[in-house]
Order: structure tokens, then C-alpha cells, then sequence
């Protein structure tokens, strides 16, 4: 069921098209990523839905009803801030009870749930902290507590993980799971970061310059990216120029490619290969391509393998499974084929 | 480099101030506990005397005075300064250091001068008298100048430009993220302000209370110029005790008195500002 | 701070403020240009009341007074101020006792230290005139001086000094040739802003220059013509003090982009 719909979303400052006629319908109990770079206009559009900023055009439907007129305080959405914003002046309990303070909720209710999500975030000692008494990992669980706590339809989340480092991260994109599904409420998170949102986000929706480039899920968004940004933005990507004559794709090295897609006669562009749908030898898929070994890296489980060849400008990244380089001992500077499937092929226009 | 040779740096500064300013401030501190001499003078004998006068009921009525006006203008020049300040903050951020420089720069003027504008502009022939001729009105003005309120919108004047500053330093540190949340919690915006923006920003407010109430307590220029001297502050009765009617124990007395309420006052609103910031740690 | 303020009420308050702050000055120094000197009827644009000033010689002898005191104040407590700045910020240990004592001369209110010197100079029976005065506001000029000059040494990058240690100078040849120049323009800042307290200074000067005439100050006269009520004249003065003053703190600022003390 349709929770929240964006009809046409505009919102322009100055000159400058922020966000620039976005739709996107987002489910019930989805946790959904709005995945960009700086500038792309996310943090707008998120700021749009919990009220902080006005459409300067287009709708914002929850529940079916127009909201873009309510203010913030009015709006059974909640934001947990980039910066957490937690205040300073109140203990952990205070700060997490202050929301509900706001719904004029009996004391006592007010003091069960606050325990309650405590409890959750495994802070129950902490309650009587102030902010500047916690670690980050632990600011960062009271600001989603305090968001959390009001139960809202929708819970925003602005680069939430983007202050703890590289090991917490892992362990909160798997503690906000849990969350989400143990409360059942809607996640949009917005990042900058493509493996978070792979790895968390039931849908993946990436912008650029404001505009919706597209929409999925992550499965849909890494197997059949629709542009070359978005290839080239989510995992790693091997782009081959191409260019189409006598009714084939022909790489630089000549070579034939063949693929799903076409381009016009004469029209160039790139194909496109994931590192882990190219497999050594000639016999693994219609298309192959020949190069030497430029460089070696194990990832405990895989291989990382560089080719340089005539058919790229690039190194051609090939990853082996373990077993993969068993098979056959590789050294720097040995010429080797590799060959891949047509249906793992996607070709792009320049 | 080693820590002796900054001491040589700053040596003559601090034999300076302590020539100048630590022994002059522990002599007065002494001279409270001395006898007043019969033609003035000071005879050096112990005594509790000058303490025991400044709490006597003869000087209530000047303390209640004093404080009831000084509590006044520290009020309303908190009030003011803090919307003013707000103003500033909210303001976008290249006008803001040129607001708070004009805001900021009358306080660097003379302080008679500043107290003098408002004798032209009050006085019985003075600007708003002859506006309120040439608007049309005969009768009988009320008195203007020498009268309490204009001690008040002396003491108000002069200071604000204080507040103001104290005000918008903390105002300008606000993460503006803090007050989102709190409106993203479901708090009005006024609800907003007093639970969240107000005590976060609580320091710089006691800070420009205390001050303004401090100077005003002990002025003595501005009840005498606008006042009309009709009636005394705390410094009025200092000047007096120095200048006049040379009773220099009981002046320095007083003007211990005067220091111990700053440092009250001022040991109160540290307190305050602790609580408030929460840097003092609690009991887990 | 991007707030969610009403920006027309904000902008009511501001006019509001300013309106306050500034129209009370702005009467004065119009009112010392009109002709007939009262502010009933605007009778013509005229200097002649600066010229009655200038003929004015209980006036003039104050001012010469002033810029006696100020100036030798200034350049004492400048010298010692930043000497003393450099030492604080290159101290390791910062020493609590020493930040009161610092402070102290800002924040003690001007009658309390003004008694407490008249006490200290008649114990010892030194003659109350112009050096008295003198000796008085270097105490608060120089705290002054001192925080300008540290708020700017905050920001200096003390790795030149190493360097130049480095490269063979002692210490008194590095403060000389290295930290001095990087920090002249806060200095003369700190210079200004003493000047103009100096300048403007009223209740200190007032209880220790004494009861000689030859003694007073601007300030002291300007009290003295208040008392007997409004005149052009004054209006002249009070216009100059105050030209003198934004004067001396606009360089002040241009100087030190740091801002106003206290900033």
C-alpha cells in the first residue's frame, strides 16, 4: 500500500533547480534510500518532507493527503538530524521524552514508552547522560530513539551513519534493520553512500541534479542500471567503448560485442560488464577480450585482477572467485582471455 | 620555549596591576574594618562598625531604591537586547557582523555623552517638549527628565549595547539543526524557544542581567544627570562617602558590599550556566 | 543560525533597536550645527558653535589635559599590554590566578576602582594630578590591549617562531623580527581602543585627578557644563568626544579584523 507520493516535486532557490520534478511512490513499512551525491538535491527533497522547506511546486501525498502546507511540528513525520541536534541542556531520557511531551501525554505513558525504547537501544543505563557524556555510536542510537519513540508514519533519516567510522557503520546499517522491522514503520534514509544503501534500502532510488534517474530495487539497480551514471555510481563498473557499424559492436580493439541492446549505426557508446561477470578463459559467453595482467589483489575470498588491453583506456577489473584462481596461477604481465555472457552486457550512448 | 622567560614578558604588567589595582582593591577591603577618625580621617583600630551600617535600616530605603531600579533596567535592557540579538542571528550571515558593529558601537562612545543626548532630548525645553508644541499640544507636559524613568532609559541605554553583544554570542553558536528538532518533535515555535533555544542560550542572558544590574547599582553619573540627584543609588552614597562627607570607611564598606553582590551574582549565574549546558557531571 | 523567524517582526525589532540606539545621538550632533542652538526652530546650518568652543579656554586646557593622559596611557599600557599577552599565550601552563588578574580591570565597576585608587594614592600621600591619572588607566588600558593582542596570538602559528629558532635568532631577536610585525596591526588596534577609553574615561579620572583646576580632563569638564543644563556648546563638544571616538574604533575594527573586544 502507498504511503507517501511525490507528485511533481519542484523546489527552486533562485535560479538554482534544487529539486527538479521528482514523482516516486513509496510503500508502507518500505525502508527506502535516496541515494546521491552532494548536490543532487536528496537532503532538499528530505527536508521538503519533514516540512522544513516548501515545494515550489508539485504534491506531497501521505496517507493520500496533501501536506505540504503543514508545518513541521504538525506532521506525523520525523527527522533524525545529520548532526543528530540533540539538546544539550537535557538528559537522554529528557531528550527522548521531549517529543511526546509535545502530545501531551500522560506522565506516565510518556515514562513507560521512553523506558521502553531505551530498553531497545540498549541505553537503559545512560538515561541520565547528557549528550555530551556519549559516544557517537551512543548519540546517534538517542537520536533515533527520540524520533522513533513518536511512532511517526514516516521516519527520516539524514545521513545517519555518516559520523561514526568505518566499523560501527557496519554494525548500525544491520541495527537499523532490526529497528525497522521490529517497529514497522517507514525509513527513508538519505545518503551519499551507495553500499549502505545497498546493503539496507528495500528500494534504491538514485538522483542527479535534482532529478529522479532511477527507481528500484537494489537487485534491479545493480543488474540493470538505465544510464551510465547509475552503472557507474552503484558498484564497480568496466566500461569497453563501443561503436556500432555494418550492424555490430565493434571495440577499439575490434572485437565484436554482442548484446541485448543496440546503438544507432555509427553511434558510439560504452558497453558495460560487471568485474565478477567476466570468467577466465574463451569459452564463458559470447563476448571475450585479451590483456595482460597488470596488477594482483586478493580480497580474502577473491581476486582483484587488472588487464590492460587495447579494447579499454582503462584497466579491465576482473574479480575471481577463490576457487576461480586455483584453477590457474597468475602472474603479472601474463596475457590472458576472459569472456562473459551477452545478458550480463549493457550498452550505453555517450 | 621554557616557562621562565613568559614570566619575564609579563612581569611588569602584572607588577603593574597588582601595584595598581590588586593592593588599592585589598586596601579599601582593609579600610572597611577601620574606625572613622572625628574630622574625617581614619583612625586604625578594628571594628565591625561600617559593616554593621551598611545593613542598617537607615539605608534600607537607598538598597531597595537602588536595587528596584537597577533590577528594572537590567530587565527590560535583557529583554530588548536578547530580541535584538535574535534579530542579528537571524539575519543572513554576511549582514550580521555589520548589524552587531552599529549595534555595538554606541557603547564605545562617551558614556556622558550618551547620558546627555537624553537631557536634550527630555528636558523642559528640550526635543520632545517642543515636538509636542509644534504637534499641537498646550497643556501641561508631565515632567520628563528627573524623574525615575529616565534613569531607567538612561541606564537601558547605555547598557544595551552590552546585552546585545552577550546575547548574540551565544545565539550565533546555536546549531539552527536543534531548533529543527524540536519542531520536528511536535514543539510550536514558542514552545521551541523556551525549552530549547532560551535555556541554551540562558548564559549569555544572565550574563547581561548581572552586568547592567552591577553598573547601574553602583552608578552615580546617571542619577545625578537625569535623576536630578533626587534620589541616591548605591554609588550616589559611595561618591558621598569619598567627596563629601568623608567617611571613607563606610564608603569602602560599601563598595565591598557592591563587589560581594557581582560576585554573587555572578557565582549564581556560573551555576546556573552549568546546569543549564550540562557540562557538570551527574551522578549515574 | 537559519531560524524559523517571522523575518518582517525581525526586522521590526531591529528598526526598532536602532531607532533607539541612534536618534538620541543623531539629535545632539544635528542640534550642534543649527544656527539658533535650540532645538524649538532649526534656524540655518552653521559651525559657530565650534567656534565658541575653540575660544573656550576651560575647554581647550581639558583637552590638552586628555590628550596627555590618553597618549601616555596608551603607549604605556600598550608596551606593557602585548608583552603581556605574548607571555600568557606562550606559557604552557595557564595559570587561573593570572586570568582574574587579567580580567579583573574589564569587569570591576569603574566606582570600586576609582575609591580604591583615591584611598591607595592618599595613604601613600602622592600628590592627586594628571600623573595620577595617568598611572590609573594604564591598569584598565592595558587588560584591554592585552585581550586584543590575544585574541590575534590565538590564531598565530607559533610553528614561525621554531623556525626562526631554528635558523639561529634568540628569543628578544624573534619577538622582534617575527612576532612583532605579524602582530602590529592588533596592536595598534589594542593602542586604539585604549586611546579612546582613555579618552572617554569620566569616574576614575574624576576621583584621582585631584581638585586642581589645571588637572581636569575632557570628561571631568563635560560633567561639570552638563550640570548647568543644555547648550550648543555642548552640543559641539559632545559631538567632537564622539566623532573621536568611532573615529579611533573604525580604524580599530579595519586594523583588527577580529572585531570589537568582547566579540
Amino acid at each position: 500500500m502507498t504511503l507517501l507520493s511525490l507528485r511533481n516535486i519542484q523546489k527552486h532557490f533562485g535560479a538554482v533547480r534544487a529539486v527538479d520534478g521528482i514523482d516516486l511512490d513509496i510503500r508502507e513499512n518500505e525502508f527506502f534510500a535516496l541515494l546521491g551525491a552532494s548536490g543532487s538535491g536528496k537532503t532538499t527533497l528530505l527536508r521538503m518532507l519533514a516540512g522544513f522547506e516548501a515545494p515550489t511546486g508539485g504534491e506531497i501525498l501521505l496517507d493520500g493527503q496533501e501536506i505540504s502546507g503543514v508545518p513541521p511540528n504538525k506532521r506525523p513525520v520525523n527527522l533524525m538530524f545529520q548532526s543528530y541536534a540533540l539538546f544539550p541542556h537535557m538528559s537522554v531520557a529528557q531528550n527522548i521524552a521531549y517529543g511526546l511531551e509535545m502530545e501531551r501525554l500522560p506522565r506516565a505513558e510518556i515514562k513507560t514508552r521512553v523506558d521502553e525504547i531505551l530498553e531497545v537501544i540498549q541505553l537503559g543505563d545512560l538515561a541520565k547522560r547528557k549528550p555530551d557524556q556519549l559516544s557517537g555510536g551512543q548519540r546517534q542510537r538517542v537520536a533515533l530513539a527520540r524520533a522513533l519513540v513518536k511512532r511517526p508514519r514516516l521516519l527520516l533519516l539524514d545521513e545517519p551513519l555518516g559520523a561514526l567510522d568505518k566499523k560501527l557503520r557496519g554494525e548500525m546499517q544491520l541495527e537499523l534493520k532490526r529497528i525497522q522491522d521490529e517497529f514497522g514503520i517507514t525509513f527513508i534514509i538519505v545518503t551519499h553512500d551507495q553500499e549502505e544503501a545497498l546493503v539496507m534500502a528495500d528500494r534504491i532510488a538514485i538522483l542527479r541534479d535534482g532529478k529522479l534517474l532511477q527507481c528500484g530495487t537494489p537487485h534491479e539497480i545493480y543488474e540493470h542500471p538505465e544510464s551510465r551514471f547509475a552503472a557507474d555510481f552503484i558498484g564497480v563498473m568496466n566500461f569497453l567503448p563501443v561503436e556500432q557499424r555494418d550492424g555490430k559492436l565493434l571495440t577499439a580493439s575490434g572485437d565484436v560485442i554482442t548484446a541485448a541492446d543496440a546503438l544507432d549505426t555509427g553511434q558510439r557508446g560504452v558497453a558495460a560488464v560487471r568485474p565478477e561477470r567476466l570468467h577466465l578463459g574463451d569459452a564463458q559467453g559470447e563476448n571475450r577480450l585479451t590483456g595482460k595482467v597488470s596488477a594482483l589483489a586478493y580480497h580474502g575470498l577473491d581476486l582483484q585482477l587488472h588487464l590492460m588491453s587495447p579494447a579499454a583506456p582503462d584497466p579491465v577489473m576482473v574479480r575471481l572467485t577463490a576457487g576461480e584462481a586455483e584453477t590457474r596461477r597468475l602472474a603479472i604481465g601474463e596475457e590472458v582471455t576472459v569472456s562473459w555472457a551477452a545478458k550480463d552486457t549493457r550498452i550505453f550512448a555517450v | 620555549m621554557t616557562d621562565r622567560k613568559p614570566l619575564y614578558l609579563m612581569s611588569p604588567a602584572l607588577a603593574w596591576l597588582t601595584a595598581f589595582m590588586v593592593v588599592p582593591c585589598l586596601l579599601i577591603l582593609a579600610l572597611a574594618f577601620f574606625r572613622r577618625g572625628i574630622y574625617g580621617g581614619i583612625e586604625y583600630t578594628f571594628t565591625l562598625e561600617n559593616i554593621a551600617l551598611v545593613f542598617d535600616p537607615l539605608y534600607a530605603g537607598v538598597f531597595l531604591k537602588s536595587a528596584g531600579i537597577a533590577g528594572l533596567s537590567a530587565l527590560i535592557a535583557v529583554i530588548v537586547g536578547y530580541a535584538s540579538a535574535y534579530a542579528i542571528a537571524a539575519a543572513p550571515a554576511r549582514r550580521q557582523p555589520v548589524l552587531l558593529f552599529f549595534a555595538v558601537l554606541p557603547f564605545w562612545s562617551n558614556y556622558l555623552v550618551r547620558t546627555y543626548a537624553w537631557i536634550v532630548l527630555l528636558n523642559r525645553e528640550g526635543l520632545i517638549a517642543s515636538m509636542a508644541h509644534w504637534l499641537g499640544y498646550d497643556g501641561e507636559l508631565p515632567k520628563l527628565l528627573y524623574t525615575e524613568s529616565a534613569v531607567v532609559v538612561g541606564l537601558v541605554y547605555n547598557y544595551l549595547p552590552f546585552v546585545i553583544l552577550a546575547c548574540y554570542a551565544p545565539l550565533s553558536r546555536l546549531n539552527p539543526e536543534i531548533a529543527e528538532a524540536s519542531r520536528d518533535l511536535g514543539g510550536s515555535g514558542w514552545t521551541t524557544f523556551r525549552r530549547v533555544t532560551l535555556p541554551m542560550t540562558f548564559p549569555g542572558v544572565a550574563t547581561g542581567f548581572v552586568f547592567v544590574f552591577v553598573l547601574s547599582i553602583g552608578n552615580f553619573v546617571t542619577p545625578a544627570l537625569l535623576g536630578g540627584g533626587q534620589f541616591q543609588m548605591i554609588g550616589n552614597l559611595v561618591y558621598a562617602q569619598f567627596l563629601t562627607a568623608n567617611d571613607w570607611p563606610f564608603g569602602a564598606a560599601l563598595s565591598m558590599f557592591l563587589i560581594a553582590i557581582m560576585m554573587g551574582l555572578l557565582t549564581l549565574q556560573t551555576f546556573a550556566t552549568e546546569r543549564a549546558s550540562g557540562t557538570r557531571p551527574e551522578a549515574t | 543560525m537559519r531560524t524559523q523567524a517571522n523575518p518582517r517582526l525581525m526586522l521590526m525589532i531591529l528598526s526598532a533597536v536602532f531607532a533607539f540606539l541612534y536618534i538620541p545621538i543623531s539629535v545632539l550632533v544635528g542640534l550642534s550645527f543649527n544656527e539658533g542652538g535650540l532645538p524649538t526652530a532649526w534656524t540655518g546650518f552653521s559651525t559657530k558653535w565650534y567656534g565658541e568652543l575653540a575660544r573656550n579656554s576651560d575647554v581647550m586646557g581639558a583637552a590638552f589635559n586628555t590628550l596627555i593622559v590618553a597618549l601616555v596611557s596608551t603607549v604605556l599600557a600598550t608596551i606593557l599590554g602585548t608583552l603581556l599577552a605574548i607571555g600568557v599565550e606562550i606559557r604552557r601552563r595557564k595559570g587561573r590566578f593570572i586570568e582574574t588578574i587579567i580580567f579583573a580591570p574589564m569587569i570591576i565597576p569603574d566606582i570600586v576602582l576609582a575609591i580604591a585608587l583615591l584611598s591607595f594614592f592618599s595613604l601613600l600621600d602622592v600628590t592627586l594630578g594628571l600623573h595620577t591619572v595617568i598611572l590609573s588607566h594604564v591598569v584598565f588600558n592595558l587588560a584591554f590591549v592585552c585581550s586584543v593582542v590575544r585574541a590575534r596570538l590565538k590564531t598565530f602559528d607559533w610553528s614561525v617562531v621554531e623556525a626562526s629558532a631554528d635558523l639561529g635568532a634568540s628569543t628578544p631577536v624573534t619577538l622582534w623580527r617575527i612576532v612583532l610585525p605579524v602582530m602590529l596591526p592588533a596592536i595598534i588596534a589594542g593602542a586604539l581602543l585604549a586611546f579612546t577609553l582613555s579618552v572617554d574615561e569620566f569616574i576614575i579620572a574624576f576621583f584621582t585627578a585631584g581638585a586642581g583646576r589645571d588637572s581636569i580632563t575632557l570628561p571631568m569638564q563635560i560633567f561639570a557644563m552638563i550640570r548647568f543644563g543644555v547648550t550648543p556648546e555642548i552640543n559641539a563638544l559632545a559631538t567632537i568626544v564622539m566623532a573621536v571616538s568611532v573615529i579611533a574604533l573604525a580604524l580599530s575594527q579595519r586594523l583588527n579584523r577580529g572585531g570589537l573586544p568582547g566579540q
